[in-house]
């Protein structure tokens, strides 16, 4: 199945809110997730719809940075770009294979944990959740 | 939520600046056109799950990430390691000198019977090479330490090394259970209770979630 943005359908990707597939790095393949290992949440879901799953989540729209950065190198002056979809897991480790990376403000990134591509998604601080973008990565049965 | 794993272990990376830690910690990129964003930011740390006589482990790695530079790898970051890889660059003679001082550093600030291995990384330099196998084997015998050459950048050994790190703090974890919880009823052993006790493998025990 295509990791391409334009081509991801999440849709197929989603059973019973959860990833239907393994969730591997774009690049290298890397195992990140195994089937059913995380939750499907999209941006502006309400608290309410997920507190069964007992996540500290409220409607959010998060910037990633680029994973090719164009033009800036500077931390304060990152190309981003929106993405709503996110597999969320709320144990670091329920992860096959990650990376975390420093922490900036108050997130640190994900990362593929063998070619260390990345942001594939983020971690609050604070927070125990861990989300990975639907559309930086592949999914494979 | 049911556990997926049998056992976590935090491992550390330990030696010199430019020994090739960090390419330890994951397989060599080249990614030397693009700027990336975490290129720019660095690498905190890492997990990684490997299996081990069935069991499933997660391996919690965290590498110096620069901080050797100013000797300032102290006790909060030795806290709670259960493995230490000591790394040297083979093609740097002081790299491998500079080993004593890190186990020095390691036995001042870390638990005593943290499980500990000895890498001597970039052995695909072998031209380069001013440290030989045989000076390795006798350094780590001499901490009666387990010695492997590694290649982060060819893939050479990087991941026996770490199964074998992961392996000997299993068996100490193992042995320190038993040693703790004896088996009762002396060498009584029942047949039928071998068979009861039989271990799942660890696709059946967890069922994710």
């Amino acid at each position: 199945m295509s990791a391409e943005k334009a081509t991801l359908d999440s849709s197929k990707e989603v059973v019973d809110c959860r990833n239907k597939n393994k969730v591997r790095c774009q690049f290298c393949n890397s195992l990140m997730l195994k089937p059913k290992a995380a939750m499907f949440i999209e941006k502006q879901v309400s608290e309410q719809k997920y507190l069964n799953f007992q996540l500290t989540f409220i409607a959010f729209q998060f910037k990633l940075p680029l994973i090719h950065q164009k033009n800036s190198v500077d931390i304060k002056d990152v190309e981003t770009e929106e993405i709503s979809e996110y597999w969320v897991v709320n144990d670091m480790l329920t992860f096959e294979n990650i990376g975390f990376s420093n922490q900036v403000e108050n997130t640190k990134f994900l990362t593929c944990a063998d070619c260390e591509k990345g942001p594939v998604g983020f971690n609050i601080a604070s927070e125990k959740n861990c989300y990975i973008a639907l559309s930086r990565v592949k999914h494979v049965e | 939520m049911a556990k997926t794993y049998d056992y976590l272990f935090k491992l550390l990376l330990i030696g010199d600046s430019g020994v090739g830690k960090t390419c330890i910690l994951f397989r060599f990129s080249e990614d030397a056109f693009n700027t990336t964003f975490i290129s720019t930011i660095g690498i905190d740390f890492k997990i990684r799950t490997i299996e081990l006589d069935g069991k499933k482990i997660k391996l919690q790695i965290w590498d110096t990430a620069g901080q050797e530079r100013f000797r300032t790898i102290t006790t909060a970051y030795y806290r709670g390691a259960m493995g230490i890889m000591l790394v040297y660059d083979i093609t740097q003679e002081k790299s491998f000198e500079n080993i004593k001082n890190w186990i020095r550093n390691i036995e001042e600030n870390a638990s005593s019977d943290v499980e500990k291995m000895l890498l001597g990384n970039k052995c695909e330099l072998n031209d380069k090479r001013q440290v030989s196998k045989e000076r390795g084997q006798q350094l780590a015998v001499e901490y009666g330490i387990k010695f492997i050459e590694t290649s982060a950048k060819s893939s050479i050994n990087v991941e026996e090394a770490f199964l074998t790190l992961a392996s000997d703090i299993k068996a100490k974890m193992e042995k320190r259970m038993e040693s703790s919880n004896p088996p009762k009823g002396g060498v009584h052993v029942s047949k039928a209770s071998d068979s009861t006790r039989k271990p799942e493998s660890w696709l059946s025990r967890c069922s994710l979630l």
